[in-house]
């Protein structure tokens, strides 16, 4: 393992975390981190992060604009039979 | 082709997410219900030209895009020039590793990945200029691939990655900040 395989991981960790890279590439990856615990850390937390943004962004939707959505749509639907 | 009467049953399904984006766009309920209204009808009155099988979440998210920056992005339309300055790759985990021992430094990021409340993460979104809050959203709330990002959006491949990466690190920059504010590092842990 040299600096240089740190590098590329490193380079490539967005992609590899949103599942962008080609078999061959991931695997590369894969087994870079199976022999690197430091980008083995670098990866998990990133990996946690978005997990993190991902569950926090989300938000409940007003059941009552449930509702209203689908008059609204039902009104549409109406509008053109 | 699609028929309108299966509209309802395969669109609504969507509701949750086109909602959850819509409110991280505009930045409050009423304009975030508009948003998502407006984009249902125009993708109903539109549903006889979408083709079956293909993607009908990310037509409905460009559909909402589109309307979202017709409506709502009254401002410049120059969001490319907009800096976020430069941030260093791995910002959060840089500062949060800085701790004496490995186990110290993974005490401090669960700390701070339990510790950050829902305001912080949509505040950090939220504030991100939007060229670079849109396709942080669509991957990070939704997880469209670059290639359907690129095909929202209207942009290249390459400018979705390179936005989505300075996206991601301004938004680690500000939830450092707010980490910090909420006493979530460790004594002395100030910033560099
Ligand atoms: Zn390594």
């Amino acid at each position: 393992m040299t600096q240089t395989d740190c590098d590329d991981a490193l380079a490539s960790l967005y992609q590899y975390l949103d599942r962008e890279l080609n078999t061959a590439s991931s695997t590369e990856i894969r087994s870079h981190l199976d022999e690197c615990s430091g980008c083995f850390q670098r990866f998990d937390f990133e990996r946690r992060l978005k997990s993190v943004v991902k569950e926090r962004l989300s938000e409940e939707v007003p059941d009552e604009f449930i509702d209203r959505l689908r008059l609204a749509i039902a009104e549409e639907i109406g509008k053109g039979s | 082709m699609a028929e309108q009467v299966d509209f309802e049953r395969d669109a609504m399904q969507y509701t949750r997410q086109l909602y959850s984006a819509a409110m991280r766009m505009t930045r409050n309920p009423a304009d975030a219900e508009d948003l998502v209204q407006e984009t249902y009808l125009k993708a109903y009155r539109a549903y006889h030209t979408f083709q079956a099988g293909t993607n009908l979440k990310a037509w409905l998210y460009r559909i909402l895009t589109n309307t979202y920056i017709n409506k709502y992005r009254k401002e410049s339309r120059r969001p490319s020039e907009v800096d976020l300055g430069s941030v260093e790759d791995l910002y959060l985990y840089r500062r949060l590793g800085s701790e004496e021992s490995a186990e110290a430094a993974r005490t401090t990021e669960d700390r701070v990945l339990d510790g950050l409340v829902e305001s912080d993460i949509k505040t950090a979104v939220e504030n991100l200029p939007e060229n670079f809050r849109l396709p942080v959203l669509l991957a990070d709330l939704e997880g469209f691939s670059y290639k359907d990002i690129a095909e929202i959006l209207d942009i290249p491949i390459g400018t979705v990655m390179s936005r989505l990466h300075r996206g991601r690190k301004a938004m680690q920059k500000a939830l450092w900040d707010y980490a910090q504010s909420r006493g979530l590092l460790p004594e002395g842990a100030e910033k560099p």
